[in-house]
């Protein structure tokens, strides 16, 4: 790196690293300084390097179909798989696809052993930066940390300095960026001391790679990557030396985070319940999961939640993230928090020149990999020498929690030089300035064929409990978009590779353990940690329940009066077209002037009112907006869903989607076509549901939402034709409210294989109110909720045996002898039920879900 | 001056809080300079579950108090009694060049840098604005004596700023405050913070009582205080403390509670209710000057 002893002009000698910025941050702009650089698969004589050979070999010739073909599978397993990542602040953002390019970046075994040694090194010493720093603070006595690199540094965070941690480890979990210099040398650009991220999607690149390149992954012998999972998850268990059955859980922002999708997958993969904030909370210093069957105690925190939103009581008040009172549970020593509270402190850039003199001194050894030249301008730095050189230099916030983005010298006009010069000089302590990085080039399948790109390589390693580091062998790699840029980020097209360490063992060794990352890999004792149930989680079931039957309640309406528009001839349709648009209207689908018209169809009005009713997400009744509340509802719980579960949810999200585009407007017909695609995505929902879930109390839950939906849609159906009143109707008219029930009811075939006769009355009605062997009946449904009722976990009010009640009367009320031939009975009886049913959901509500906390260990 | 005080934080909660967690400033420092403990106590009704004595990184005591059963209600007290002697007498024309003072300041040895160097960056509450410093340039000629600077700097904000408890609240930033030219102590002591700080001198926050002296032939009111807040800033061999709020070098008046690099480092009660809501907070200060006795004056 041309000019390092330039540095010397304004302050003390030193490397450093390069910008800022999360996984997907913009502020991974980099400039761009191509000079000779190092390319991953070819020499500079253009000769394919020796690690590359059996890879090329088996991937057979580059074909631009046959990798088509690979692609469009890769593309697939990913989209099947849910692999997506969420933008802050971006309406559209949330599931982004993941970007994956087909071919790995490779690394023989010999460069990765050097490799991981120099990061176990780096991240040993970190580990001990920060226990001196949160401990004794010699490196500031003795002056090898400045004092403005801790004070000005808002990362150094006060409260936790002088509370001990088991086993020394701060730093549980630790990732860095490198790139590799023209040189051949890795070369570290920044550490990730906070909550790594990238992990789980280096893990989902492997899944999806290892079916699309099965041949080659197992030709060239790579190193699996879930061992290193399970040994994470053992060193956590660990470190809670106290309990004998430790409890881990993964703390995660919530569904509304970037990286989301990657928290659900890591707490899969490693066996641990994930956690938001409200679902744990801390009594007599110790930390407890709210579950339904009260409070259970958690050991271990894995948080991917920045130390800022931690604790509101210690940290930012506003935080609603966070976790009241869990500094004094950590200082208390009855809980782990990995990474310890307070270890984002050395992501700062300001570290960075520091570090060689800190490892000699605490290592008694020299920085074995090398970083990129920066430099952290401390108190008195030199603004000439700065101006001289500005130029050809990144500028970049020292701090890692700092808002400013890295910039480059050379882009600046004068009044920017001015003013950039003028804001350091008032606090030099809070800027580095750097050269711009080389980074090597791979080959990316770019336009049917292999083009070379810049790239950047993240490296995960963990803590032993021996207090060395151990290291995930691959890693997330990230490739520029264009061959020219620099710019690394996801954001902004960036994508991503899965990284190959190959083994020195033999190739057949290792094949079936790379293939194991889709299958189940915990260990027994971690599947029954499974078994507590969030309090939170269950609620968002509950309502995963009875959105995904409200919205099946939504389509087989609109289906219903598709169908009269399609084939207004058939006999009865124009009647059964104005049952059904009255019921629509009654549930607020439509307005009630359309309901009320009564004409022959093909008006506009109608049609686009039932557009409308289909589409608009706006609209509150609307199919689309039910799909999607159910859709968000169920990503809060993502967890806890099959994958097969969530692919046919996705698909239903996509299936009531508007169309766009040019094309006129479906007609009824297509739109028929629609909602049949849209009844068998969610058909296959309620198929997996009772078929994929165990009958613990999240599938009760699940369950309980539906049968509520239903018993309550039922009786609003039922209220809405006047049923109890149909013998003071005309004849024509019963039939058709008849045929209407029986068909939203989805009962027709039962009744005409049952009665082989026209509807009447009391048959429809003892079909669809009392056949408790009948699914789609309401006395079905009192019955299941009865059974749900006696099997949930013990509640501390009396909210349950309530609802309890509510359920038994109403079984009794149906059972009254000859209901069905009193008008003015059935009329009251279902008159009340539709009073008191709902109740039952704000009373298991009340029971469950919202007074969780008030409950005592 | 030796003194009783009682502080009493009460709130009135509109439904039962089944917990609450606080973290509370309310004993005094052992030992600041010219200042005597001799019993401090604190009491919370309904009875805390958790009641931890802590030290803070600045070495504050800080009481960690959980109270784990439905309350509607709670009741935070600290009682104390503590002499304060007045400061010896300070002569600003005799302190060094402020430049002195602020090239010294970050260059200080490591032992000392939690003592100096830390409050002389920006914290949460006190962050850097151009127009705190523009303010502050005129009191900072070239070469002239800190603590000359700190003595104007605190005279002119006494004159510039109104006194108004319905201009701000604690959560009203510093630039709010600049622009209006009004608040309360908390607010003139950010404030002069900020200035301090903006050129370079060392500024800590300072949290504790003033006792108030009644008009001439009325009697004291009891329960009358407030919580107080001024500055205590490094002159280069040791710290001044200045109220600005009342243009004053604090003397035998000022009752020490906690310093630290703001509000938000030293807030007497920070809670953290879980479930419930809304609340009513009621504040109530007594400071009790006592003879040579120990007996009410």
């Amino acid at each position: 790196m041309a000019d390092e002893t330039s540095f010397t002009a304004f302050s003390a000698p030193g490397t450093a690293a390069i910008t800022q910025g999360s996984l997907f941050g913009e502020a991974d702009a980099l400039g761009y300084d191509l000079g000779t650089i190092y390319d991953e698969m070819v020499t500079g004589n253009g000769r394919l390097r020796g690690h590359w050979q059996t890879f090329m070999s088996t991937l057979g010739p580059l074909d631009p179909d046959a990798m088509g073909v690979k692609w469009e599978e890769a593309r697939r397993l990913l989209h099947q798989n849910g692999v997506t990542y969420n933008i802050y602040g971006d309406p559209q953002g949330m599931e982004r696809p993941w970007p994956l390019d087909m071919i790995p970046l490779l690394i023989p075994p010999g460069e990765w052993e050097t490799l991981v040694a120099g990061l176990a090194q780096r991240a040993r010493l970190l580990n001990a930066v920060l226990n001196d720093i949160y401990g004794p603070q010699d490196l500031v006595r003795q002056g090898l940390i400045p004092p403005a690199a801790l004070y000005a540094d808002p990362g150094f965070r006060r409260v936790i300095h002088g509370i001990p941690v088991p086993g020394n480890i701060r730093l549980h979990f630790y990732a860095a960026d490198l790139a590799r210099a023209p040189d051949g040398r890795w070369v570290v650009l920044s550490d990730r001391s906070q909550a790594p991220s990238g992990g789980g999607y280096a893990l989902e690149n492997r899944a999806v790679i290892t079916r699309v390149l099965t041949d080659a992954l197992r030709h060239c012998g790579v190193e699996p990557l879930p061992p290193f999972f399970t040994a994470f998850k053992e060193m956590l268990a660990g470190l809670a030396s106290w309990s004998r059955r430790p409890r881990v859980v993964l703390l995660t922002p919530g569904p509304y985070n970037e990286t989301y999708f990657e928290h659900v997958y890591l707490a899969r993969q490693m066996g641990i319940t994930l956690v938001e904030g409200a679902d744990l909370t801390v009594r007599d210093r110790h930390v407890f999961l709210k579950t339904l069957s009260g409070l259970e105690p958690v050991d271990v925190i894995l948080r991917r939640l920045d130390a800022d939103f931690a604790d509101p009581l210690a940290f930012r008040a506003d935080s609603s993230l966070g976790v009241a009172g869990l500094v004094e549970a950590v200082r208390a020593g009855h809980v782990v928090v990995a990474n310890a509270l307070g270890s984002g402190l050395v992501e700062s850039l300001s570290f960075h020149s520091l570090l060689p003199a800190i490892c000699r001194h605490t290592l008694g050894e020299d920085l074995a990999l090398p970083q990129l030249p920066a430099l952290w301008l401390g108190p008195g730095c030199d603004r000439a020498a700065l101006s001289r050189q500005l130029d050809r230099l990144v500028v970049a916030p020292a701090f890692a929690t700092s808002p400013e983005r890295a910039l480059f010298g050379g882009d600046l006009d004068e009044a920017g030089r001015a003013a950039l010069l003028d804001r350091i000089a008032a606090r030099p302590w809070s800027t580095v300035v750097q050269e711009r990085p080389s980074l090597s080039t791979a080959p990316v399948w770019d336009g049917g064929r292999l083009q070379p790109r810049p790239l950047m390589l993240r490296v995960f390693l963990c803590a032993t409990p021996d207090g060395d580091y151990t290291a995930m062998p691959g890693g997330l790699t990230r490739v520029s978009p264009e061959a020219g840029r620099l710019a690394i980020s996801m954001q902004h097209g960036s994508g991503s590779k899965d990284t190959w360490v190959l083994s020195r063992q033999r190739p057949a060794n290792l094949g079936a353990a790379g293939r194991t990352a889709h299958s189940d890999p915990r260990p027994p004792a971690a599947r029954m940690i499974l078994g507590d149930l969030p309090s939170r989680v269950a609620d968002s079931l509950f309502w995963l329940g009875r959105y995904a039957e409200r919205s099946e309640a939504a389509v087989r309406l609109l289906r219903a009066v598709y169908t009269r528009l399609v084939d207004g001839n058939q006999p009865g349709a124009a009647t059964e077209r104005g049952v059904i648009l009255w019921l629509m209207a009654w549930l607020g689908m439509v307005p009630w002037d359309l309901a009320t018209v009564g004409e022959a169809g093909g008006n506009r009005a109608l049609r686009s009112a039932l557009y409308a009713a289909v589409f608009d997400v706006n609209h509150p009744n609307s199919l689309r907006g039910n799909v999607q509340r159910m859709h968000r509802t169920a990503y809060t719980v993502r967890d806890r869903l099959s994958l097969d579960l969530w692919r046919v949810i996705s698909q239903t999200v996509r299936e009531s989607q508007q169309p766009t585009g040019p094309a006129p407007r479906p007609d009824a017909a297509a739109l028929l076509l629609h909602l049949d695609d849209v009844m068998i995505g969610l058909a296959a929902q309620a198929g997996l549901e009772q078929e994929s879930m165990t009958r613990g109390p999240g599938w009760r839950f699940l369950d309980m939402g539906r049968r509520i939906e239903r018993a309550i849609h039922a009786l609003s159906l039922m209220r809405a034709t006047r049923i109890a009143d149909a013998a003071s109707l005309p004849e024509p008219e019963v039939t058709a409210r008849l045929e209407v029930l029986l068909e939203l009811g989805e009962s027709f075939m039962t009744y005409r294989a049952r009665y082989l006769a026209e509807p009447f009355t009391a048959p429809v009605l003892d079909l669809l109110l009392l056949d408790e062997t009948n699914p789609r009946a309401l006395a079905f449904q009192l019955s299941a909720l009865q059974n749900h009722l006696s099997h949930l976990p013990q509640a501390p009010d009396m909210g349950v045996e309530t609802a309890a009640n509510i359920v038994a009367g109403a079984r009794l009320a149906l059972a009254a002898p000859a209901l069905l031939q009193s008008p003015n009975a059935l009329r009251t009886t279902l008159d009340r039920l539709a009073e008191s049913l709902p109740e039952i959901s704000n009373l298991v509500a009340h029971a469950y879900f919202s007074h969780a906390f008030a409950r005592t260990a | 001056m030796r003194y009783r005080c009682r502080h009493t934080t009460r709130y009135d909660y509109g439904e039962a809080v089944p917990v609450s967690h606080h973290l509370v400033h309310l004993a005094p420092r052992p030992r600041p300079p010219g200042q005597t403990v001799h019993w401090h106590r604190l009491t919370v009704n309904p009875g805390a579950a958790v009641m931890v004595e802590e030290t803070d990184y600045f070495g504050n005591p800080v009481s960690y108090l959980a109270v784990q059963e439905p309350h509607r209600s709670l009741d935070i007290t600290a009682e104390m009694e503590v002499t304060v002697d007045a400061p010896p007498p300070f002569a600003p024309a005799a302190t060094p060049a402020w430049e002195t003072v602020r090239d010294a300041a970050v260059a200080v040895p490591g032992e000392r840098a939690a003592e100096i160097t830390q409050f002389v960056f920006d914290s949460v509450l006190v962050r850097p604005l151009p127009e705190v410093t523009a303010y502050a340039a005129p009191s900072f000629s070239p070469g002239r004596p800190v603590g000359e600077a700190m003595v104007e700097l605190m005279r002119r904000i006494h004159t510039d700023f109104a006194f108004d408890p319905m201009a701000t609240t604690v959560a009203t930033p510093l630039a709010e405050v600049m622009a209006k030219r009004r608040g309360v102590c908390q607010d003139f002591a950010h404030i002069l913070c900020g200035m301090l700080r903006g050129f370079g001198i060392p500024a800590r926050y300072v949290s504790g009582y003033l006792r108030t002296l009644p008009p001439p032939g009325q009697p004291r009111l009891v329960g009358a205080d407030m919580s107080h807040a001024w500055v205590s800033a490094w002159w280069g061999d040791g710290w001044l403390d200045l109220c600005p709020t009342n243009n004053r070098l604090a003397d035998a008046d000022y009752i020490t509670l906690a310093w630290g690099r703001d509000y938000d480092d030293v807030s007497p009660v920070r809670g953290v209710i879980v479930g419930g809501f809304g609340h009513r907070l009621t504040v109530e200060v007594d400071v009790e000057p006592l003879g040579e006795d120990g007996y009410p004056l």
